[in-house]
């Protein structure tokens, strides 16, 4: 345990210095302003920074993208609060107590309320990535290739499931995701898989061009497309949280950081479900129901502390599985591939240190978006006043130098484009984007396992599905493709209903 | 329920059932292509290698689900009314919010085809944000000296996005730009 601390020590002080710190404080102020600009997201931000900071050592361009991811699911509240459209999907929830507390002329209270709830719950799920990592990465070292198949199927299909919108159309883009990871040069005999002659394509589609397509040229679309904001910019009370805030809700904030910490450990969910899950939770629990939807202080503290404890929560499936628990934490895992480290059970083993470096990130992070959360009130706001006709040509062409960043080929500049297109088509279809991301980030690791398990097992499928994780994870997989087809849902409700009815 | 349903926006309206019905028969097409092409690719049985490691495997179960989520899709489309909506839902004339979005895409085009490489980065992204920020502030009832303003803005805006880009990213973070 000392030992453990004292890496903990080692890893703030790595990070006491003029120049991490000088990062910490862009990072994460370029985050808020990602998370408060409605159509740009965490997951475009940290998209884009990854490969932005790819000549930076590893570890301080993992603490830049963990600020900005922090950043951002914090900065979406401001423009949820005061323009009443969720700055990213996650502060969807927060609109629904935060707008109505700014038009009583309380904006002030209700960003200190955001703050206050963001900040504890980012901590409370910094405290659950500290004690859960180690558990189940130890738990993860006796996982083989079969084990590891279905972690990444089950994610692929989980985020189908429950990421919201329609699972049928979540399974096609996981597995159009998944697909796509199998264009270019295969492990074994390096024959090139769906090039047509193409040398560029032989290489494989990039990921992060494909992400910053799909993410950030989507969203320069959309955004083109909708409606300009209009933000509400009266005298604005003290951001100041109140203590009294604080106390009076700690079952709310410790209820919501469980749920959200719960909500961004199972694959592809992410910070919008956990916000709705502990929003909703709140509700149930409360002895104020009646105020929510009409400016409850619990509501945004519920909504606020889940979505900020899920970040945490999804980088430990990151750790110990890789197996990314949110679309953000998907581009995340990416860069830690990327920048050479190998993110699931033997990080633990052949990077201790680096455990510690994330904690004490999350930590710095979460205390910069604290102070943030004070001085950039009026700021922010005028930022929010930034039109769009002016900020989306400048996003776009961070996104060109972006995707161009890493291999200097123009070739993923087209795969960029051609992925904005993609990514654009399916939001207008109805389809959720975290499944094809998670396909993206998981072929590679799901091939290479299948294979490996086939060799190992002489080609037998038996032990994929008779060894007790296996077995469990099958049949869950499974399960939640039964589950989603309406006519058995519907019937496997109504037994059930049957059955309590029957039972008392 | 209907009033939430007229506030949405066209775009965040549900994907009709005919809609469905196009990525279903896009979604199988695309599976069986794949699956064909998977199919068609070597086994390296004869030198040695064994079936379940043959590149085409892993794609073409990818292809067989992608189809049969497909053929899924279609049927459920087909059931919810696909073959009997209104043809005319579909022919709509593009409408102003359309027009923005093929202008948007259109600049973006432009931008990466025809201004990178032709030109140093700094004066194409100049180029390309002020006449994104120019085309899409322009109103008809403007009075010329604010379109001037405005104009001037935008010229100014891209010089400064140009340059700080390049400088940013060539001299801190050591990016090579296209």
């Amino acid at each position: 345990m000392f030992d453990g601390l004292g890496q903990l020590g080692s890893a703030f002080l790595g990070f006491m210095n003029p120049h991490t710190l000088f990062n910490v404080i862009w990072a994460t102020f370029l985050g808020i302003v990602i998370g408060a600009l409605p159509g740009l997201t965490a997951t475009m931000g940290v998209a884009l920074l990854t490969t932005l900071t790819f000549s930076m050592p590893h570890n301080e361009a993992i603490m830049v993208l963990i600020c900005i991811y922090v950043g951002a699911i914090y900065g979406g509240s401001r423009s949820a609060i005061l323009l009443n459209i969720p700055g990213t999907p996650a502060s969807a929830a927060s609109t629904l107590d935060g707008y109505p507390l700014a038009r009583q002329g309380l904006a002030g209270r209700a960003m200190g309320i955001s703050t206050s709830g963001s900040w504890l719950g980012t901590l409370f799920g910094i405290l659950c990535l500290a004690l859960l990592t180690p558990v189940l990465s130890e738990l993860a070292l006796s996982f083989q290739s079969f084990e590891f198949f279905w972690i990444s199927v089950f994610g692929v299909v989980v985020a189908g499931t429950l990421a919201g919108g329609d699972p049928l159309k979540g399974y096609i883009a996981g597995f159009l995701g998944l697909f796509i990871a199998t264009i270019g040069q295969e492990p074994y005999y390096n024959y090139q898989r769906f090039a047509f002659g193409f040398t560029d394509l032989a290489g494989g589609i990039g990921l992060l061009p494909a992400l910053v397509g799909a993410y950030g040229v989507a969203e320069v679309l959309q955004a083109m497309r909708g409606p300009a904001v209009k933000t509400i910019t009266g005298t604005i009370d003290s951001v100041v949280p109140r203590l009294e805030d604080v106390l009076k809700y700690w079952r709310t904030i410790f209820r919501s950081g469980a749920i959200g910490v719960w909500i961004g450990i199972l694959p592809g969910l992410g910070e919008d479900a956990a916000a709705w899950s502990s929003y909703a939770a709140a509700r149930r629990a409360s002895k104020e129901k009646e105020k929510f939807g009409r400016g409850s202080i619990e509501g945004l503290m519920a909504a606020e502390t889940g979505e900020a404890s899920s970040v945490p929560g999804a980088i430990i499936p990151v750790l110990t599985l890789a197996l990314p628990g949110s679309a953000p934490a998907a581009v995340l895992m990416a860069a830690m591939m990327i920048h050479g480290l190998n993110p699931g059970p033997n990080l633990m083993l052949e990077s201790p240190l680096f455990f510690y470096e994330i904690i004490a990130m999350l930590v710095i992070a979460d205390m910069s978006k604290l102070i943030f959360g004070f001085v950039l009130v009026r700021p922010l706001i005028k930022i929010l006043l930034v039109p769009r006709e002016r900020l989306m040509p400048i996003v776009f062409v961070l996104c060109v130098v972006g995707s161009y960043a890493i291999t200097s080929r123009v070739f993923d500049i087209y795969v960029m484009l051609v992925f904005g297109l993609i990514g654009f088509v399916m939001r207008e279809l109805k389809f959720n984007m975290a499944p094809l991301i998670l396909g993206l980030v998981l072929g590679d690791l799901l091939e290479k396992n299948l294979t490996r398990g086939l060799v190992l097992s002489s080609g037998s499928l038996l032990p994929f599905f008779t060894r007790p994780v296996c077995a469990v994870l099958s049949a869950l997989t499974i399960f939640s493709i039964i589950w989603s087809i309406p006519a058995i849902n519907a019937s496997i409700k109504n037994a059930l209903r049957r059955a309590w009815a029957g039972g008392t | 329920m209907a009033d939430d349903a007229a506030d949405l926006l066209p775009h965040e309206q549900p994907a009709p059932p005919r809609a469905d019905l196009v990525i279903a028969v896009f979604c199988f097409v695309f599976g069986v292509a794949a699956s064909s092409l998977a199919y068609r690719m070597p086994t390296y049985t004869s030198q040695g290698g064994e079936l379940y490691t043959a590149p085409g495997l892993v794609p073409g179960l990818y292809g067989i689900v992608l189809a049969l989520l497909g053929v899924w899709l279609g049927v459920r489309a087909i059931r919810q009314g696909a073959l009997n909506a209104a043809r005319a839902q579909a022919l709509e004339a593009p409408n102003r919010i359309d027009r923005r979005l093929a202008l948007a895409a259109g600049l973006c085009l432009v931008f990466v085809v025809g201004l990178l490489g032709r030109m140093p980065f700094w004066l194409a992204a100049a180029i390309f944000v002020a006449a994104f920020t120019i085309i899409f502030e322009w109103q008809a009832d403007q009075p010329w000296s604010l379109r001037m303003r405005q104009a001037l803005t935008a010229v100014l805006l891209g010089l400064v996005t140009g340059v700080s880009v390049t400088l940013v990213f060539e001299k801190l973070f050591y990016v090579r730009l296209p």
